[in-house]
């Protein structure tokens, strides 16, 4: 499917100083790298921020296709390791400066997502800087890794702590079309399709900019620093797809129902086509067609007959539902930038294989962080706000025993035996500067 | 109950309880000391009141948390307040929309030169103040602007300043500690339609 929106007006934003992925959408199908590097010496750290400067793609004509472009992040660790002034490290929200594991309780990170458990680098204060390439084929995916790897190869006093690979057609591991629905970001150019909705103020996502309130959210200082850049959440799941296709087998005995209770759990057909739309069946064409794939709010099913009120889209994104609890859906957008790592895994296949697949879940945003926290702890691990009480969503959370799901209807039905389909092996939290900025942090 | 029939019964207590209960209650009568360990030694009922923290101030039992704060007003901030509240009669009705208030109150303390502000609500405040700073934000300025050094609910420095004036609770009770408003709301809503039901039935 063509992911790109067109870019109908003038941007109004500095695209030549903000990074690329912040409005760049991904190709498919998709190949990459995500590169976590520590800084043990600060002016090796300021070094290869210098030589890798001129790779990071800037946001300029993020509308036309592009065979690669590289990322760059750094965590609160990373920023100490550069030698970031006091001042400027105190001007970082508390959140981003205390990290992914220091909040596990906001993010009710526990039991089995909880740090202790998490994959190294994650959560042991190394993982410095981020470096993700993205590419729409294998070729230019490995002539920028080679480009990347020479900047790294001769440094002393930065180590690379872990290297994942990771390629996708546009479809997840669970077999869902998944990355295509974005906020539009005002002032970007781009055109909204069909259910977009409005525009959102251009600094819920990029700092410097008027937000929702109509004023800037609070930026890192100095100026420059600040100044285009954006937070980054990054999380790794490994997903459960034989525990989830046991979970359709045990609660439905066709192949239809298993479908259709799969196409409930997520508000989508595995093709992308939304319940919305097309209540009864998945419709391929739907889900292949840009214009048609957004393009519904939930005003007319306010009970959930068609897309449960559970569900994972309808949590993520409750568009025009009416919620128990006063919230602003459109502070809650975030960037959706995810990658899918592994083999994806077909509905036949009932036992585990052991294998390592997931999602690398990355969210960006200027508030992403204070969202991705907001969202585990109101809309994630619960289901008050939407009059669910301790109900949880059915892809993403840690479910407690005797969990289950609710799919609407009279009766409604409710599905037992959910289990957590998608377990946390590590994240952290990064700051995604301009490119201005990286000079600045070069030194 | 006599004195002795007390004793007994608090002897038949376990005595890791009763222990606990005579070493921090010394000067208690019996009487008190029996009752609170009863309470102590009944592990279901102590359980579902647990009193746990709510995010990092105050009191939580349940999902119900507790919010207790004292602020200095401005000069006139109390007329300016006292002139809004007459107006509606004390009732502040459109809270409703909040969601998840089961109550607060507002009291003037010190002459007029303080403002005790007191509320019990679902789950955590602080992920819901963006939400109140980009839909209710001149309902918040308009009650709080008259609390000295109020930053503005846009400020990122509002959770800070809200947090500087709380005063955790030392106890924390409520009585259906897992119904939160929106559960009540459903509960209300499942037992009008229970209701039409059996009036259909009769
Ligand atoms: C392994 C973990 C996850 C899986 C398998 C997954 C799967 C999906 C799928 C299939 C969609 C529909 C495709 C689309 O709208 O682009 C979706 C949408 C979405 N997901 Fe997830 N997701 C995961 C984790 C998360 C997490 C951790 C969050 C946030 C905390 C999240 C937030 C969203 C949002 C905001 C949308 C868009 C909803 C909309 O705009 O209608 N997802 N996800």
């Amino acid at each position: 499917m063509e992911l790109f929106r067109r870019r109908t007006r003038r941007p109004t934003l500095d695209l030549d100083d903000i990074q690329a992925t912040v409005l760049r959408a991904r190709p498919e199908p998709y190949f990459g790298t995500h590169a976590i590097i520590e800084i043990t010496d600060q002016a090796a750290g300021r070094q290869l921020l210098r030589r890798l400067a001129p790779l990071v793609s800037s946001a300029a004509r993020w509308d036309e296709p592009r065979s690669s472009w590289m990322a760059l992040a750094i965590s609160y660790a990373g920023l100490v390791a550069l030698g970031v002034p006091q001042d400027s490290l105190e001007s970082f929200p508390a959140n981003f400066r205390a990290g992914m594991a220091a909040r596990a309780d906001r993010l009710r990170d526990t039991g089995p997502n909880a740090p202790q458990h998490w994959e190294a680098p994650w959560g042991s204060g190394r993982a410095h800087l981020a470096v993700s390439v993205y590419a729409d084929n294998e070729d230019d995916w490995r002539g920028t890794m080679a480009g990347y790897e020479r900047q790294l190869q001769d440094l002393a006093g930065v180590r690379l702590l872990s290297h994942q690979d990771f390629g996708a057609t546009g479809f997840n591991v669970f077999g869902y079309r998944d990355g295509f629905s974005q906020p539009v970001v005002e002032g970007s150019g781009a055109e909204p399709l069909p259910g977009d909705g409005r525009p959102i103020k251009a600094g819920e996502f990029v700092l410097g900019y008027p937000s929702e309130t109509g004023q800037p959210l609070p930026m890192p200082t100095p100026d420059v620093l600040g100044r285009n850049g954006t937070y980054v959440v990054f999380r790794k799941y490994h997903s459960h797809v034989a525990t989830f296709n046991r979970y359709l087998r045990d609660n439905a005995s066709t192949e239809e129902d298993r479908e259709l209770l799969a196409a409930k759990l997520v508000g989508r057909w595995r093709s992308g086509a939304p319940l919305a739309l097309t209540p009864e069946q998945d419709d391929p064409a739907v889900g292949a067609d840009p214009r048609r794939i957004n393009d519904f709010d939930y005003t007319d099913d306010p009970r959930g007959l068609r897309t449960p009120l559970g569900s994972h889209i309808r949590r993520m994104n409750p568009r025009s539902t009416k919620l128990e609890t006063l919230s602003d859906v459109n502070i809650r957008r975030i960037i959706r930038r995810s990658t899918s790592f592994g083999e994806p895994v077909v509905p036949t296949v009932l036992t585990a294989d052991g294998a390592d697949r997931g999602l690398d879940f990355i969210a960006l945003g200027a508030r992403a962080i204070d969202n991705v926290e907001f969202l585990q702890s109101e809309w994630v691990n619960s289901g008050n706000f939407v009059g669910l009480g301790k109900e949880k969503d059915p892809m993403i959370s840690l479910q407690d025993k005797g969990a289950y799901f609710t799919v609407p209807g009279s009766p409604p039905r409710r599905v037992h035996g959910i289990q957590s389909f998608n377990t946390l092996r590590g994240g952290e939290y990064l700051f995604m500067p301009s490119l201005s900025a990286i000079h600045w942090l070069a030194g | 109950m006599g004195e002795h029939d007390i004793q007994t019964r608090f002897q038949e207590l376990p005595a890791a309880v009763r222990e606990k209960v005579d070493t921090v209650l010394t000067d208690a009568k019996i009487a008190v000391k029996l009752k609170i360990a009863e309470i102590l030694a009944d592990p279901a009922e102590h359980a579902e009141h647990a009193v746990t923290t709510a995010g990092r101030v105050g009191a939580k039992s349940g999902e119900v948390s507790e919010l207790t704060a004292i602020m200095p007003l401005k000069p006139n901030g109390a007329e300016r307040l006292r002139k809004f509240f007459t107006l509606v009669g004390g009732n502040l009705a459109g809270a409703g929309q909040v969601g998840t208030l089961h109550n607060m109150r507002f009291v003037f303390l010190d002459n007029d030169t303080k403002l005790l502000f007191a509320t019990a609500y679902d789950g955590e405040w602080d992920p819901y103040i963006d939400d109140f700073a980009t839909k209710i934000p001149e309902f918040m300025d308009y009650l709080f602007g008259n609390v000295e050094g109020w930053p503005g609910i846009t400020s990122p420095a509002v959770k800070d300043f809200i947090t500087q004036h709380q005063i955790p609770a030392e106890a924390w009770f409520v009585s259906h500690p897992n119904i939160t408003v929106a559960e009540a709301n459903r509960l209300k809503r499942q037992d009008a339609a229970v209701q039409t039901f059996v009036d259909a039935l009769n």
